[in-house]
């Protein structure tokens, strides 16, 4: 008999980080996966990051976490998307070598110390009085453990469909889990079941790739992680070819043998990532689309076919691939597929992604009703902070909706649940502004020292880009520049102005900044964007003080919303399953007025003297 | 949203004319944006009634009424925050008035209930004393709350509601072209971002234009009849009355103080005032007439200026024709029965002439059109679809939507990158919201991925 601090299912994203983070925390971590070769795998897009995804990475990197920089090693086409627009929004986004990001990922964690590696299947959580107590393995083996991070990702009655075909099973060729499943319906969560898909995959070598629009990176790499200096992995091509009115027809003709269609296929399906049927089914009027042609890596030859995901039958998909203009003698290494899984409503979370009924039981990632990598490895890693934390009997740690996009998926998880896959997107986060990629270490990487997270060498790397930043400051408001017409004013002030950029003033050297060469590009818009949009910036400061009000008001979990005053019996049910841990949460639960707000906040206060015991102390720190 | 950290304020005695009117201002900045509205001698005190003279904050000249001023600091008071009532006259027009000023001062408008609420959550009142709260807080939703209003006022409900779809719409394509910037779409051609606002702003713009007459027409006008003595001010007012209200002889100076009586002029209530003639003197009580006079015509929403033709001009006339605003006044010169001493032309350039004897028929009938028509356009213009602001709460929000939508359209004319126009129009959204209910970031996504093909 084994005993753990922190116990981890699965190795996917978040479970890599979850583990990580407990290890960093000095907690003995035991790493439970069916195999060491799929560690942080990729079964679908080989790609990090992408718009708010890339927040999510830049925001997990500040606080010590391990994507941002297995993607820099890993990289092999680096994109900046939105760079055209503020630095609001820019986002990073890189193909990733697939292979190598999984052994990277694998040898980062075989450095932790703490972490040991468990081959083998959990079978089922054992529980205690509502208390986790260990996992029980398929062979019978019982891990005590003080807490549990569940990341099973769409393992949970995994059920895929190519055509008539379906098979039981996690991802393709790995088994499916059944036994966890089962124990954790048993603890009464609640429950859904989502779907989700992934394109065919083509064989390099049969492809004439000079027939295609290329579709390049950038020139200079922009990286993820605030700890690289350069991305050093050689830079690939990816391709672009579009669909046309024969891939329409032979849609539309074999439309009954797909499973979304014909009744085969329950679960919900994200609509921002629509499979070719759906394309085709609902916007009949759209004459083409964009498929990309992605390389798995340097040194393997999959392509992925980017925008072609499908779970037509296996005749139909070869079909479509060789109608696309080009590819008429590809060779398919394996069909595209559509999977079924089962998820917990987040709702069952509290925004630390412990669950709510048992103590010491964390969920994260796909579980919970997320697509996507990088959402997985941000849930990782608060569940993975906490989780270790709650082995310790320490506090709950949370991120607030004004600190960074983690704070927004979390709150937006336990406080609404999900209908579909839940990705992040910019717009969710009415922030936005002030959540940069250039300010992610300088709105968390503070909060995860505090937390235990940072290691010395990321500390010290982050005083020195906070001095570089606070004294380029100070440069800007000191220094008298001439713009354009020969005007003479402040750096500070002139950068007010739409047509001043912070590069030009640079580059006629009318004054000298403090800047690292690699991180170049993020030291000249964090500085420049405190100024260039001060005016924007201080009105949604000013937005988010007023929410603060709210958010940093905790309401015990205990709270007994019946029989308060003008509660409808709906606000009531639902504030009792949900159990907002503070007035801000309770506002943004979905019907809820404001006014009833209002009416918790002065029960709240009435019965100050009496508040019972919470779980935690959920109110987010300012950390600036 | 419910929040102690801003001031509210709303008319606190009932809708309707009476002696007296109360306007109840409560929150954290209730002294301060009190304190910024008033001129007076004296600090006001706890507890202590002060006269005071309430003034435009922008303008201090601009004198509204005396009131009586009670400052109740927070928490003995009725909502346990800091409280001002500003004790008034009853005037309807002019308590909206004094609201309307203590709002561009910095306090919001109260929602219906909401002092009480306050005093609920302030641990004013207990849980049996504000029973009311229950229906409270079901009426604060945006819609249910609105409704009563909704079908009062369904036109301008739909006029803001089509404002905020084709906002929402605008921001949609905006946030679409952030968050899917690789799709193969043009969700919005950047040059054309700034005459879509543009657009926007011509229809909060028509809104606002109307809304003094919504109001009109919900609220009334006061309409001061100003002249110097012996012009037939009171004969005037007598025609319009329709009784002999006013006592009417050849002695100049008979009206010693106001004479005020509510009319109805094509469906506008009207409060019909008559004044002493303006005119130098040193009895005092006439002297008191003449300065009452002057206080009503501060606070008119119109003035009949009647002149003389068959007594020479007079520096009188003049000084009048320069002291009351062009843009809400009728010229009436009467007694053209008799041999005129003077022409129209003489007055110079001044708009809204009408040359009449009020001992003609027609000729009264010639006047209260002329009167419909400066305050509400005309009565062949009131037509029922037309959106009109009347009530100061919507009035408000569409200001504050139009602020926001021009700095939005500052900013797409600088060609600021998308995100920032967007903070501008969220926040414009919001406000419409208010009326029209509140959307989520799903909401958002959902018209995205409804309309747009989107993803790989």
């Amino acid at each position: 008999m084994q005993k753990f601090d922190v116990l981890v299912i699965g190795a996917g994203h978040a479970g890599c980080e979850a583990a990580h983070a407990a290890a960093r925390l000095g907690c003995r971590v035991g790493l439970c996966t069916l195999s060491r070769d799929t560690v942080a795998h990729m079964p679908c897009n080989p790609a990090v990051g992408g718009t708010a995804k890339g927040h999510l990475v830049r925001e997990i990197d500040a606080l010590g976490g391990v994507m941002g920089e297995a993607i820099d090693a890993t990289g092999i086409q680096f994109k900046l998307l939105n760079r055209s627009r503020g630095p609001a929004v820019w986002s990073p986004r890189a193909q990733a070598d697939k292979k190598q990001y999984g052994l990277w990922m694998k040898n980062k964690l075989e450095q932790e110390r703490g972490i040991e590696w468990i081959i083998s299947q959990a079978g089922a959580l054992v529980v205690e009085q509502n208390k986790i107590i260990g996992v029980e393995l398929e062979d019978g083996d019982i891990l005590r453990c003080r807490s549990v991070v569940v990341t099973t990702g769409t393992f949970l009655n995994g059920l895929i469909h190519i055509g008539p075909e379906t098979q039981s099973a996690g991802r393709f060729g790995e088994r499916a889990t059944h036994g966890l499943a089962e124990s954790l319906k048993m603890l009464g969560l609640r429950w859904g079941r989502l779907k989700t898909g992934t394109p065919p995959r083509l064989d390099r070598r049969s492809i004439d790739f000079t027939v295609f629009e290329e579709a390049p990176g950038d020139d200079l790499p922009v990286p993820f992680s605030f700890m690289s200096e350069e991305i050093r992995r050689p830079q690939i091509m990816c391709h672009l070819v579009h669909t046309n009115d024969q891939i329409r027809d032979l849609v539309r003709s074999n439309i009954d043998k797909s499973p979304l269609y014909n009744g085969q296929i329950n679960g919900v399906g994200p609509r921002y990532c629509p499979s070719l049927e759906d394309k085709v089914m609902r916007f009949p009027k759209r004459e083409r689309h964009q498929v990309f042609l992605e390389p798995e890596g340097l040194d393997v030859n999959e392509i992925y076919v980017n925008g072609y995901s499908m779970s037509l039958p296996r005749h139909v998909q070869e079909e479509l691939v060789h109608a696309l203009p080009g590819l008429e003698n590809a060779k398919m290494i394996r069909p595209g597929y559509a999977v079924e899984y089962d998820f917990v409503q987040p709702t069952e979370l509290f925004p630390t992604f412990e669950t709510k009924r048992v103590e010491g039981l964390f969920l994260a990632g796909q579980v919970n009703g997320t697509s996507g990598y990088e959402e997985a490895g941000a849930q990782g890693l608060l569940a993975g902070l906490n989780a270790g934390r709650r082995s310790r009997d320490e506090d709950g740690i949370v991120i607030g909706r004004d600190e960074g996009y983690i704070g927004v998926l979390a709150d937006d998880l336990t406080s609404k649940g999900c209908l579909e896959p839940y990705r992040m997107f910019t717009s969710r986060a009415e922030h936005r502004l002030l959540l940069r990629i250039d300010n992610a270490d300088l709105r968390l990487t503070k909060l995860g020292r505090k937390a235990g997270l940072i290691n010395d060498e990321r500390w010290d790397r982050f005083e020195c880009r906070r001095a570089r930043f606070e004294s380029n400051k100070r440069l800007l408001t000191q220094t008298t520049v001439r713009v354009g017409n020969g005007e003479r004013l402040k750096a500070s002030k002139a950068l007010r102005r739409p047509t001043v950029q912070l590069e030009w003033l640079l580059d006629q050297g009318e004054l000298d900044l403090q800047l690292q060469s690699s991180d170049r590009a993020i030291d000249i818009a964090s500085v420049e964007t405190e100024f260039k949009y001060a005016g924007y910036l201080q009105r949604q400061s000013a937005a988010v003080k007023r929410s603060l009000r709210y958010d940093r008001e905790s309401i015990p979990t205990d709270f007994c919303y019946l029989g308060l005053p003008g509660l409808s019996r709906e606000m009531i049910e639902r504030l009792t399953e949900i159990k907002p841990v503070t007035l801000g949460q309770a506002q943004r639960i979905p019907g809820v007025t404001p006014a009833a707000v209002g009416v918790i906040e002065a029960c709240l206060r009435r019965d100050k003297k009496n508040i019972g015991k919470g779980v935690g102390h959920f109110a987010p720190e300012s950390t600036l | 949203m419910y929040s102690s950290d801003d001031t509210i304020v709303a008319i606190a005695t009932g809708l309707g004319r009476g002696g007296i009117g109360v306007v109840r201002i409560s929150g954290v900045n209730a002294l301060g944006i009190v304190d910024s509205i008033i001129d007076s001698e004296n600090d006001l005190q706890p507890r202590y009634a002060t006269f005071v003279k309430v003034v435009n904050k922008l303008d201090k000249t601009q004198f509204l009424d005396q009131s009586l001023a009670t400052y109740f600091p927070g928490p003995s008071s009725y909502t346990g925050e800091d409280v001002v009532e500003l004790s008034c006259h009853g005037n309807p027009v002019m308590l909206q008035e004094i609201v309307q000023i203590t709002i561009s001062a910095g306090a919001r408008l109260a929602e219906p209930g909401e002092f009480t609420l306050r005093a609920f959550l302030n641990g004013r009142l207990d849980l049996i004393q504000a029973e009311a709260v229950s229906d409270l807080v079901n009426a604060v939703t945006p819609l249910q709350a609105r409704i009563a209003f909704d079908q009062l006022e369904g036109t301008t409900t739909s006029a803001i509601k089509e404002i905020d779809e084709n906002l929402f719409d605008l921001i949609a394509r905006l946030e679409a072209s952030i968050d899917f910037p690789e799709e193969d779409y043009h969700f919005v051609g950047s040059n054309t971002v700034a005459s879509q606002v543009r657009n926007l702003l011509v229809q909060t713009g028509r809104l606002l234009d109307n809304s003094t007459r919504g109001r009109l027409i919900r609220e009334g006008c006061q309409v001061v009849i100003l002249g110097k003595p012996n012009v037939g001010k009171s004969t005037l007012f007598n025609r319009f009355v329709g009784v002999s209200r006013a006592i009417v002889t050849d002695i100049p100076g008979t009206t010693r103080d106001l004479l005020t009586e509510k009319i109805e002029v094509d469906g506008i209530p009207i409060t019909l005032v008559d004044t002493a003639g303006i005119r130098e003197t040193s009895n005092a009580i006439e002297l008191e007439g003449v300065n009452r006079a002057r206080g009503a015509l501060s606070v008119a929403g119109a003035v009949i200026l009647v002149l003389d033709a068959s007594r020479r001009l007079e520096e009188q006339d003049l000084v009048l024709l320069e002291e009351t605003p062009e843009k809400n006044r009728i010229v009436v010169i009467n007694k053209n029965d008799l041999q005129r001493k003077w022409q129209a032309k003489d007055l110079g350039d001044v708009s809204n002439v009408i040359n009449i004897s009020l001992h003609e028929e027609t000729d009264f009938s010639i006047l209260r059109s002329a009167l419909t028509a400066m305050l509400v356009g005309g009565s062949e213009e009131i037509l029922r679809d037309t959106p009109m602001l009347s009530n100061l709460r919507h009035i408000g929000l569409v200001e504050r939507a139009e602020t926001a939508l021009r700095r939005a359209e500052k900013a797409a004319e600088d060609a600021r990158p998308e995100e920032l126009v967007l903070a501008d129009l969220q926040e414009a959204l919001e406000t419409m919201e208010e009326v029209t209910g509140k959307r989520t970031a799903d909401d958002l996504l959902n018209k995205i991925f409804t309309e747009f093909c989107i993803g790989k």
